[in-house]
């Protein structure tokens, strides 16, 4: 009983932590976006456009942008209360179902990216950790080159030798598998060089620590150690860093999608944002909080899995 | 069929050879790769660099709206690049001597693809649709004028009133902008035509299947296609099955998906990758010159120092435009003498040659200006104040054909006469601001239109208000009277003449620096035949056929 008031304690305290980080979010968001200067309407016809004053008023009105601040501020603290995101301004198509539709491949992209990288650093740092000087060195300065070479040029480089010369894989979009290999791998690839360096660390430190010793004394052998024992201690600043990695990958997609012409959450970004597109730009803020969010309460799980101390509080 | 000028030529290089030919009674047979059959069938994807954020051409002022509705709505009328106008969903039209009205005798049989006939009530029912306030056009409603109404005289006989005389109405008519969608969609899906998708419906040689954001747009052969423009090369639906328009903004893309056979066309080819582009085996690329606007540098005549015309004059002699638009654009791009492009209609092509560089001159006019005194740096002073212009630049996104690198150029001719130029670079919201306030000393853009009317928004002085396109905030009396007679005539000459005036005008006020002559720059696999393109240069696909 005490057990469960506990659990449900703890649930609720993350939900409220969660619902005020997203508020807080909205806030800035609202508040950052009223701070650029420009008319909103004129902004959102650009340039070259022979609208009528009449037809800029009509748009005024629409939006509601022809009210004070406070009031549109409330406005729209309102409608996010009834699960309403709004109307975008430039595609003039309803939030909610604009980001539903563009979820999914970017989370697919995310997912896979996450993948590559979290295997290739498993892979790349269990094998050189502490032996094989020559092999260390050579998957160390990839590792340095991975991370240091922009996501732009990758994709590029990887179109040009995959798409464009071998017709491995299909240039762009969003169809099947095959469309997914190359972005992922660009978007991974930088991550794996970073969480390489972080596990070969961690695993090179746990392998000078007595337990091991100990470990080898009760006959456990290389590989043994290196999974049971070394690795295990090794995962806890993988995982984290995974986790903070994982959220920044949001910020990488809009880089990646629009080499791949794929669509996604990360190309209505770069749209939204470009166009000061309000309801779009400040659903995607509340969108990355939420995803913040989940993923910080997935690595706290996490932890009590990998590490049975913290499970005795 | 408007063959674009590049294609125009050929043909009729062509055409000559073949009559000398015929002449001969060889008895050759023209069985060039042009001149073989077509065939039915297959798919093709083009590749294009912008995405609509909004399908609808009644409200969209883009120009991939428009080059992608033209598939799937017919117009009014068809115009050729010669500015003839041909018989389309209207098979005659007449005027009324005042241009205050045009009455079209409609095609019949004509439907759209669900099921609805196309009519006058059709007509009446797009055209008031698109000056409703309710539908907050912001560009078809411009096209359509000092518009007053539609009536229908009968089924298939309307007739279009103005309140003033509108000479451009033709032309407006033949534009995608002005193109028909269904009355029953326009009914039933009035808030989400912008969406694209099943929901545009139209009468045209494709049917809208299906939209992926960010991806891709599907266009299916629409099998009941029997009323293409009297000017097409062939008559019955399309040749292509299915027509993907996919949506690849960065260019390194575009040019290797092309290279690499995954899409057939692809637009917006940088003029960098000409080169190699056109030394790929079995891929044609063509330089299109886009009709319109060129890309022109608008003076400020209402701040200083650019309210004096010397100095104006001055800057206008002072850059050295040939040079500069030959480095940055690798000779594909040529400079401009005139506001507007020579593939434009109504163009004057007497002012090639009359204002060439020319640094001497140029220091002459600055100083009997004034401006004879010398700061640290060497730029021009007079009465302690420096010469220095503003001329912001668009924010990174907005910047097309690297006008920042030729601008640099620009920018270092004139230093060289001793006028400083500033480039402060505004987020677009204040550059939008100061530019509609007047605060800026230069602006620059480009305007693409087959239509000379387009001097109308330029120099008007009706055209300086707000959302106004003057730039060059100058109220001529002379230019207001004829940029106001060009729209309300339709004798060639006459319109020839007065924007052969209008033209020769701004450039003696110097009010106007042209540039370079926009290119629209295509690229396509050689198995593509019988693509063709529209007086805006927008690849059309009706004719489009792939070799096996």
């Amino acid at each position: 009983m005490t057990v469960n008031t506990t659990v449900l304690g703890a649930i609720a305290r993350r939900l409220a932590a969660a619902l005020a980080v997203m508020l807080g979010a909205a806030t800035i968001a609202f508040g950052a976006l009223q701070l650029v200067p420009g008319d909103p309407v004129q902004i959102l016809l650009g340039q070259n456009n022979t609208a009528s004053p009449a037809v800029r008023a009509q748009i005024a009105a629409r939006f509601g942008l022809n009210e004070s601040v406070p009031l549109q501020y409330l406005r729209y603290l309102d409608h996010l209360l009834h699960g309403d995101l709004g109307q975008s301004y430039q595609l003039q198509q309803p939030v909610s179902g604009l980001i539903s539709s563009q979820l999914w491949p970017t989370v697919q992209l995310m997912i896979g990216a996450m993948v590559v990288a979290v295997v290739l650093a498993v892979f790349s740092a269990l094998l050189t950790a502490g032996r094989w000087p020559v092999l260390r060195a050579v998957s160390s300065v990839g590792e340095l080159i991975a991370v240091s070479s922009p996501s732009y040029w990758v994709g590029i480089i990887l179109l040009t030798v995959f798409s464009f010369q071998f017709h491995v894989f299909p240039v762009a979009g969003d169809q099947n598998f095959a469309s997914l290999v190359l972005p992922a791998i660009t978007l991974g690839l930088p991550v794996a060089g970073l969480l390489a360096q972080v596990l070969r660390e961690g695993l090179e430190t746990a392998l000078g620590q007595p337990f091991v010793l100990t470990a080898r004394a009760r006959g456990v052998g290389q590989n043994g150690v290196r999974l049971k024992h070394a690795f295990r201690h090794a995962a806890i600043p993988l995982v984290t860093l995974t986790g903070w990695l994982t959220g920044t990958l949001l910020g990488g997609a809009v880089l990646v999608e629009n080499i791949f012409g794929r669509p996604g959450i990360g190309a209505l970004t770069l749209e939204a944002v470009t166009n000061k597109d309000m309801p779009v730009v400040i659903a995607l803020v509340l969108l990355s909080a939420f995803f913040f969010v989940l993923i910080s309460t997935v690595v706290d799980l996490l932890y009590l899995i990998i590490d049975p101390r913290l499970r005795t509080g | 069929m408007p063959l674009s000028r590049p294609v125009r030529l050929i043909t009729a290089a062509l055409a000559l050879a073949t009559l000398t030919l015929a002449g001969c009674a060889s008895g050759t047979t023209g069985t060039t790769a042009e001149a073989a059959k077509p065939v039915a069938g297959g798919s093709l994807t083009y590749a294009v660099n912008t995405e609509p954020t909004c399908f609808d051409a009644h409200i969209s002022p883009q120009d991939i709206t428009g080059e992608i509705d033209r598939n799937v709505v017919d117009s009014l009328v068809s115009e050729d690049s010669s500015g003839i106008f041909h018989p389309w969903l209207a098979t005659s039209w007449t005027v009324a001597p005042n241009l205050e009205s045009y009455t079209f005798q409609l095609r019949k049989g004509v439907t759209f693809t669900d099921g609805t006939p196309f009519n006058a009530a059709a007509v009446k029912a797009n055209f008031d649709s698109i000056v409703a306030p309710a539908t907050q056009s912001q560009y078809a409603s411009s096209l359509l004028g000092p518009y007053t109404g539609t009536t229908v005289i009968n089924n298939y006989e309307v007739k279009v009133s103005f309140s003033s005389p509108f000479a451009p109405f033709l032309q407006a008519a033949s534009t995608a902008y002005l193109g028909f969608y269904s009355p029953k969609a326009l009914a039933a899906h009035s808030d989400n035509l912008c969406a694209g998708g099943a929901s545009s419906v139209g009468t045209g040689p494709f049917v809208f299947s299906s939209y992926t954001k960010g991806q891709s747009a599907v266009f299916t052969k629409n099998p009941n296609y029997d009323w293409g423009p009297a000017n097409a090369t062939h008559t019955g639906p399309a040749y292509l099955s299915q027509l993907t328009f996919r949506f690849l903004p960065d260019s390194a893309t575009r040019v290797g998906s092309l290279s690499s056979g995954q899409a057939q066309v692809i637009r917006s080819v940088p003029a960098a990758q000409v080169k190699s582009l056109q030394e790929t085996s079995g891929v044609t690329v063509q330089e299109l010159e886009q009709p319109g606007g060129a890309y022109n540098l608008w003076l400020n005549t209402t701040v200083a120092p650019l309210n004096d015309q010397k100095v104006r004059e001055a800057l206008q002699r002072g850059i050295n435009i040939s040079a500069d638009v030959n480095a940055v654009y690798f000779g594909v791009y040529q400079r401009a003498w005139s506001p507007l492009t020579p593939s434009t209609q109504g163009y004057d092509a007497s002012l090639a040659n009359t204002w060439s560089y020319d640094p001497t001159l140029s220091n002459q006019l600055l100083d009997e200006a004034g401006w004879t005194g010398r700061n640290a740096q060497g730029y021009r002073t007079k009465d302690g104040k420096v010469l220095s212009i503003e001329w912001p630049l668009l924010p990174a996104e907005y910047i097309t054909d690297q006008r920042d690198v030729l601008g640099q150029a620009i920018q270092a001719d004139l230093r060289k006469i001793g006028v400083e130029i500033t480039r402060p670079q505004y987020d677009i919201g204040t550059y939008l601001q100061r530019a509609y306030a007047g605060k800026e000393g230069i602006l620059d853009s480009s305007w693409s239109r087959d239509e000379p009317d387009v001097l109308w928004l330029f120099y008007n002085s009706a055209s300086i208000s707000a959302g106004g396109q003057n730039a060059t905030f100058y109220k001529d009396p002379t230019l207001d009277a004829l940029t106001d007679a060009g729209r309300a005539t339709l004798n060639k000459t006459t319109r020839d003449q007065d924007y052969d005036q209008v033209q020769q005008d701004v450039i003696n006020l110097a009010t106007t620096i042209p540039i370079y002559n926009p290119v629209t720059i295509v690229g396509s696999q050689n198995s593509v035949h019988g693509l063709t393109y529209d007086p805006n240069d927008w690849a059309l696909f009706y004719g489009v056929w792939l070799a096996r």
